[in-house]
């Protein structure tokens, strides 16, 4: 991990700040002082895929929702779904709506969280801001109705996990073959009550980004604007979906590459690589190979192998993002605009399958002994399609896991969209906080989930030092913590 | 709306650092009052600041790594006057600066901490915290009833008072 930093000229950026996880990066200047080269490093280990081994499969759901402190419902899902695989169950019509519901109010928390919290401080405030004012703070006091409606989507959605899975973080609702508890009337119209709210909240944001747009032409042209494929899980009539569907795959120019994929067999398509310098795996579409295989996944993703949302309001906007080029929407900054359009679609969405006539059932839950030995579940997370795969023994014990998980998907686009940006933006031998931040906020377009452990000690410092062939110290920028 | 909001926040699993969780559930038995609230927060998050707004005085209950383990640290909080640098955790005094900003409402703040001494993977408390858990439940029960029987502009002489950084 650390050999590339010996050799040539080397920028370090650790850690990368307002992302989930801990992350450096590092770009590498040739002679002159351009960039040549440019690297996301995670630098964390987490390892669930090797001590689950020899725990219960029916404990998989709890352990794996801890693998992430703002999307355990996803890791809850993917899970689930690979353990009632192992059961051989269909599970009650119910569970799955209210799995549905369950996974909708995370994407808003986790999206909100995103866009409002980590990202609306360089898109209010622009990218060559006072990094002491880039923060929470500075957006309350530049646009203090903005970082309230962060604040009351973030709850909306906290607040709907919480009374359906018992808590805000790590619910241990959802279970293999199904979910443990009905969802009550006091419940159901608590939470549609507060619908009306969030999408007000919702389009009010959707037309203040819109707005900002023009501000940032800069970076919609650099920030990971180039062809890639992307690939997303759809329903059957290629609507957006979070919970169950189809592997869907396109090219830039909007072509489809692969239709009607089944996610269970995600391993015939998708290949993984293990690089020196990172814990993060790299995937890829295995008929193109690595790296041409490059493709995304995520909001910008799923709303490019969509043609509709299949709710109102979402839809005119599904249009219209789809009016920003002709072919895919390549540049990663609309990541951004893709998930305020599909928070529209989940708020829409959840309204829906909240008022389905057989939502408050008490059938939830199938019942059975294990009638398999390897189950795989799928699902679409927040930041991408989301594979947990497991093997057991005959006493139910886990033999063999493995995990890709979405953030992964998105490792090759998020290595050359930092080199993009780099090149574009780093000058010479001269270090601004500009040029740092833009390769930071190329990163966040993504919302790279890197850790998973939320808990951090104490505040975390940046410093970005440039160093000569020979180790002298030519320029650095410091962020204290 | 609480006239007292306590926030007892830490990590549970972090040993020491989760005695703020540990001393709540105590508190909740202790301080049965619609008059009060009792938040368990794994971390302090923007989204707590609307709570603080609709408090009249907030008590935030911690784990410390300043001084010796067990020893009990109670002092009023003020908004800082600086911005803070990171959004992705925020300080007590902090919250109550959102607080203040998005909301108009700045209550009257303490944190009531007691000095850890392992905060190492685990759900046990080291011997020299768990022995003074009865005092730090007595002091935050002692504040809230304080406060409860009337206005507290300022920390009662008898308790360390410090200005929050």
């Amino acid at each position: 991990m650390g050999e590339a930093v010996k050799q040539g000229k080397t920028i370090i950026i650790d850690p990368v700040t307002r992302i989930e996880g801990h992350s450096k990066i590092t770009l590498h200047l040739d002679e002159d002082g351009a960039v040549e080269e440019a690297r996301f490093h995670v630098t964390q280990f987490r390892g669930f895929e090797k001590f689950c081994e020899g725990r219960p499969f029916y404990e998989m759901p709890s352990l794996m929702a801890r693998i992430c402190g703002i999307c355990p419902v996803s890791h809850l899902i993917a899970s689930a779904k690979a353990c009632d695989a192992l059961l051989a169950v269909r599970i009650p019509p119910t569970a799955e709506k209210l799995r549905r519901i369950f996974g909708l109010a995370q994407v808003v928390q986790s999206h909100a969280l995103s866009l409002f919290h980590l990202s609306s401080p360089d898109l209010l405030l622009g990218m060559d801001a006072d990094p002491g004012k880039s923060n929470i703070f500075g957006v309350a006091e530049e646009n203090p109705e903005l970082a309230r409606d962060g604040i009351r989507l973030r709850q909306f959605g906290q607040e709907i996990i919480e009374r359906l899975g018992g808590k805000r973080i790590h619910p241990a609702w959802i279970v293999p073959g199904g979910v443990s508890e009905p969802l009550t009337e006091t419940n159901r119209d608590a939470i549609l009550s507060a619908i009306p709210d969030a999408l007000r909240i919702v389009e009010r944001t959707l037309e203040w980004f819109k707005g900002r747009m023009e501000h940032f032409r800069e970076e919609i042209a650099s920030f990971g604007n180039f062809p890639t494929m992307f690939m997303g899980i759809v329903k059957q009539d290629n609507g957006l979906t979070f919970y169950d569907g189809k592997i869907r795959i396109i090219d830039a120019a909007g072509k489809v590459v692969a239709d009607a994929l089944d996610p269970t067999r995600y391993f015939d398509y998708i290949g993984e690589k293990v690089e020196p310098w990172s814990y993060m795996k790299s995937t890829y579409y295995k008929p193109v190979g690595f790296p041409d295989g490059i493709y995304r996944v995520g909001p910008l993703a799923r709303l490019n192998v969509a043609d509709r949302c299949g709710t109102p309001r979402a839809d005119q906007e599904l249009a219209e993002f789809h009016e920003l080029q002709r072919t895919a929407v390549l540049s990663s900054f609309h990541y951004h605009h893709a998930r305020l359009v599909e928070m529209l679609y989940c708020v829409e969405r959840m309204e829906q399958v909240l008022n389905d006539s057989e939502i408050l059932s008490p059938r939830v839950r199938a019942v059975a002994r294990p009638n398999a030995l390897e189950g795989v579940g799928a699902c679409e997370a927040p930041r991408g399609t989301l594979f947990h795969h497991y093997k057991i023994d005959e006493q139910g014990l886990i033999r063999w896991c493995n995990l890709v998980i979405a953030t992964g998907h998105n490792n090759l686009a998020m290595n050359r969209s930092i080199l993009q940006v780099a090149k574009h933006f780093v000058r010479g031998n001269h270090l601004t906080p500009g040029m740092l931040n833009r390769v930071e906020a190329v990163i966040r377009t993504y919302d790279p989930c890197l850790s998973c452990s939320t808990h951090a000690l104490g505040q975390m410092a940046l410093r970005v030092e440039l160093l000569s062939p020979s180790g002298e110290l030519l320029d650095q920028v410091e962020r204290t913590g | 709306m609480p006239r007292v909001l306590i926030v007892a926040y830490g990590n549970r699993l972090r040993s020491d650092d989760g005695v703020g969780w540990i001393v709540a559930g105590d508190l909740r038995q202790r301080l049965a009052s619609p008059e009060v609230e009792i938040l368990q927060l794994t971390q302090l998050l923007p989204e707590v600041a609307e709570s603080i707004s609709h408090a009249n005085t907030v008590i935030f209950v911690d784990a410390s790594c300043d001084g010796e383990p067990g020893e009990l640290h109670c002092r009023q909080l003020t908004p800082p006057p600086a911005k803070a640098q990171f959004s992705h955790q925020l300080t007590p005094a902090e919250l109550l600066g959102v607080a203040g900003r998005l909301y108009g409402a700045t209550p009257q703040a303490f944190c009531v901490s007691l000095t850890g001494e392992c905060f190492e993977h685990g759900e046990e408390l080291s011997e020299s915290v768990a022995g003074r858990l009865p005092q730090l439940a007595s002091k935050v029960e002692q504040l809230t009833k304080e406060v409860l029987a009337g206005p507290l502009a300022t920390l009662p002489s008898s308790q360390e008072a410090e200005a929050a950084s």
